[in-house]
């Protein structure tokens, strides 16, 4: 009794704030007109998931960006090293980090499949023009977003990136020059065009996106949304003014899109605790290298998500008018991205949906993303004649999509749209055959131009995290004959000794130099100048060379010296000819030799030998010890990598049983729905 | 089941379970974004336990350049027999003479304030406002009290604290200065910041 009188006070007492609030703030009309009583159309289908899902990562980006502020330096000098701070020292940093790399390139996912979904259905069509502008904007912003972010880090891709795309500017004929100096804040990128960009990324920016998000979904709820079927739900209204075809989007849609989002997270967790780096197209390796404006990475592609206009940009080779050719790849470039804006006023075709459009429309939008793709694959690897006709000819093949759509779209014959949406779905016959129209589009002139060519033997090596008496000797190893001259600025000795099973006493005994504490950073006493004078180069950090090489390349390298009496330290490596390092494990391995040094035109030709006899391990022995010492690097490279791995499962597992709670609630709402 | 068919026992149960779940998951995914706010690795080495050197600490004096722990001066002081005997001496005009407040380990809750003696380790900070009391060790009259007996004198607001760092009456401060936890690794060798096997 006492419990339901309760009950009743609490409710009719924030019944009464709801009304009060709402008398001076309408929050019911408001949670009325966009969920409770927006008609959507019923027939969505897996594209119209990717709205929302832009909206999710809207919120995970500003959430995780804004906590990673909280311990990003931004300047030139301490950039590079919070970043390793944030993912070594700062709890849960590593996670953080990783949620905001990770979730950047799913925005760019999400919004490809978004902005494919509207090119389909015509959702850019009156009366949605304004919708797909401010889309445009979205996305126009979201790259900016994304460009100035992955300069933040400060590594040799955020370095090298920058100005390449920055240097742009300076084709723009007269003032290029000058503006150019003015974007940089300098004359060259530096801590001056960083702090720039860091202003630009957490506050400008996101406060830009944010107003545009809200315009483009209070332009969607004044026209209501499209569907795959390209008609207006408007035009059938029931004698209360209710689209027939329409459902109110809370509670339908709202647990419908709750399945999208489980799906989704279930996918991004997984690459978040299992792939980061996705094998080096989230994270690049030469980007866990810190910026040096002075060598330039050997391959300096841009994040995926940019790759096909960066391809347009190099596609374009030849001046015109007296002007450089870098000018006119830029036009053609921003082109690219400037021509979406006007296509609500190119598509001149009385039906809206692919559905229902002519077989000029489906085929201009089968070769038109097919062209983007090839363009998108291109702009990750090299150049070549062949690939640059390649991209040349995807670049025309991009634009004419535009530019002959008032024509193709105008002339073709369409089908009859129906009256009233339709419940289907794509045939599995109608899928298979597209599908493999476009893979055979894309693979096949890729194909033509080229595959990659091979790079050099590497032999192969086990890492395995959980062997701590190899991690052990590894380090040992490591501190023995590596920590001279190089560093571990990003590690500290007792989260090391901590994660490796060492006794803290054991380290500070025998493993500490200095009068270093156990809390502090592996940093050696080394002077730079020290080691440009006795190297040629200064022996850089090896903290993160686990992640910017792989432990094949490392294994490999470490035991490929050979006596070449040419060079100042009396060795050669065959995996790196001319490295400016001595072979500091030459008492254990002895002399190795190069039986082809005649014919060899450069050292990775050299066939290599041991002479038997020399050194204090035998080669099998040796190969462990610097099997072990691969292992602790690989280790270092990312400490956390088993926990990362581990907690995954976890997460990964509670979002299949939320998933499968979500499944059945969204089927109990749709059940009697048809 | 109601009117329009829909079993309401059933969409109740997934309702609860789902935002159940949910919730958990919200709470899950909550965890590392406040964990990042503890003190990170940096700064918890930073704030790590000091080792100082008190062999060539004389007495009557404070041991110079002031160490510091987690930011805080630290203050060790050598106190003479004179300094020791004069303690029990001002009793009465000490707010809290016996130390009942924990503001010192329990192995410095004593009449020294401190493990040996003669030995003071004090955090230099005044729990008024946290200003850092300046030392007046000497016996000797001040300005502010004719008949010092040695101790520390806070220049912003008049606290004054004797050879134990304990508050007289009449100051602006109602605690005693704190003692840090603190042991002897060696005879000479203090180390503060942590007990003595808490390592």
């Amino acid at each position: 009794m006492s419990d339901t009188k309760k009950q009743g006070w609490i409710v009719s007492s924030l019944v009464g704030l709801r009304d009060w609030t709402n008398d001076r703030l309408p929050i019911v009309t408001a949670w009325e007109k966009h969920m409770s009583k927006y008609y959507a159309p019923k027939n969505f289908n897996f594209w119209y998931f990717f709205g929302v899902l832009s909206l999710v990562v809207l919120v995970i980006q500003l959430v995780s960006g804004i906590v990673l502020t909280m311990h990003y330096t931004n300047s030139a000098e301490g950039a590079f090293a919070s970043v390793e701070y944030i993912m070594r020292d700062v709890e849960f940093g590593w996670l953080i980090r990783y949620i905001h790399s990770t979730g950047a390139s799913a925005f760019f996912i999400v919004v490809y499949l978004h902005m494919f979904r509207g090119l389909m259905y015509g959702s850019y069509k009156k009366p949605r023009e304004l919708i797909w502008v401010f889309g445009m904007a979205i996305y126009l912003i979201l790259m900016m977003e994304g460009f100035m972010g992955y300069v933040l880090p400060w590594g040799q891709m955020s370095y090298w990136g920058a100005n390449v795309i920055v240097s742009l500017v300076g084709a723009i004929p007269v003032i290029g020059e000058d503006l150019l100096v003015w974007v940089r804040g300098d004359f060259l990128i530096s801590g001056a065009t960083l702090n720039r960009f860091f202003a630009l990324h957490v506050v400008a920016l996101p406060i830009v996106l944010i107003a545009l998000v809200v315009l483009h979904l209070l332009a969607l709820h004044e026209v209501g949304s499209n569907n795959p079927d390209g008609i207006e739900i408007k035009k059938n209204k029931d004698e209360n003014g209710i689209p027939k075809d329409g459902i109110p989007f809370h509670p339908y849609y709202t647990v419908h899109d709750l399945v999208g989002i489980c799906v989704f997270f279930f996918v991004f967790c997984g690459i978040l605790f299992f792939a980061p780096e996705m094998g080096g197209y989230f994270l690049e390796p030469p980007n866990f290298q810190e910026a040096n404006p002075l060598v330039t990475p050997e391959h300096v592609p841009p994040v995926w998500y940019f790759t096909p206009f960066y391809s347009m940009l190099r596609a374009v080779t030849v001046p015109l008018f007296g002007i450089d050719a870098k000018f006119w790849g830029m036009i053609v470039m921003f082109g690219a991205i400037a021509i979406l804006f006007v296509l609500p006023w190119l598509d001149r075709s009385p039906v809206k949906s692919i559905r229902y459009k002519g077989w000029y429309s489906r085929i201009a939008l089968l070769i038109f993303t097919a062209s983007f793709l090839i363009l998108g694959y291109l702009g990750t690897v090299g150049t070549s004649a062949g690939r640059t006709a390649l991209a040349q000819f995807c670049t025309v093949l991009y634009f004419l999509y535009f530019f002959m759509m008032p024509w193709y779209t105008k002339k073709e014959d369409t089908f009859p749209e129906p009256e009233r949406v339709t419940g289907r779905w794509i045939t599995g016959k109608q899928l298979l055959i597209t599908l493999a129209l476009l893979a055979a589009l894309i693979l096949l002139p890729l194909k033509a131009v080229g595959a990659e060519s091979h790079n050099v033997h590497l032999d192969e090596v086990e890492t395995d995290l959980r062997d701590e008496a190899s991690l052990q000797r590894g380090f040992s190893t490591y501190m023995n004959y590596c920590h001279g001259c190089h560093a571990l600025q990003y590690a500290r000795y007792e989260r090391t000794a901590n994660d490796l099973n060492i006794p803290l006493d054991l380290v500070m005994d025998n493993l500490l130099i200095g009068d270093h504490a156990t809390g502090d950073l592996m940093s050696n006493a080394m002077q730079p100048e020290d080691g440009n004078n006795w190297f040629g180069k200064v022996p850089p950090d090896l903290t993160l060379i686990g992640r910017i090489r792989s432990p094949e390349w490392l294994y490999t390298y470490l035991r490929s010296f050979y006596v070449d009496e040419s060079r100042p330290w009396g060795v050669n490596n065959s995996v790196f000819p001319n490295v400016g390092m001595p072979n500091v494990m030459h008492g254990l391995q002895g002399d190795v030799i190069c039986t082809n040094a005649e014919e060899a035109a450069s050292p990775d030709e050299c066939h290599l030998e041991h002479v038997a006899g020399t050194g204090d391990l035998s080669p099998e022995e040796f190969d462990t010890v610097v099997a072990d010492l691969v292992n602790f690097l690989y280790y270092i490279g990312e400490p956390v990598r088993l926990k990362r791995q581990s907690i995954g499962v976890y997460v990964l597992g509670f979002i299949a049983i939320l998933f499968v709670l979500v499944l059945l609630l969204n089927r109990d709402y749709w059940r009697r729905i048809h | 089941m109601s009117e329009d068919g829909t079993d309401s026992g059933r969409r109740r149960f997934l309702l609860g379970s789902t935002s159940v779940v949910g919730a958990a998951g919200v709470v899950g995914a909550v965890v590392p974004f406040v964990g990042s706010w503890n003190p990170s690795a940096k700064a918890r080495a930073a704030g790590a336990p000091v080792r100082v050197d008190v062999s060539r600490l004389e007495e009557g004096s404070i041991l110079g350049p002031i160490p510091a722990w987690r930011g805080r001066p630290i203050f060790v002081v050598k106190r003479s027999q004179e300094a020791l005997d004069a303690l029990p001496t001002i009793t009465d005009q000490l707010q809290d003479p016996d130390s009942t407040q924990p503001e010192q380990p329990e192995y410095a809750q004593n009449a020294y304030r401190s493990r040996e003696p003669d030995v003071l380790v004090l955090i230099g900070l005044c729990p008024h406002l946290f200003c850092s009391p300046t030392p007046r060790l000497e016996i000797r009259p001040e300005p502010f009290e004719a008949n010092w007996k040695g101790g520390f004198f806070c220049p912003c607001h008049g606290s004054k604290f004797d050879m134990a760092g304990r508050v007289y009456n009449n100051s602006p401060a109602s605690r005693n200065m704190e003692v840090p936890p603190h042991y002897y690794e060696s005879e000479n060798i203090l180390v503060i910041g942590e007990d003595e096997g808490s390592a």
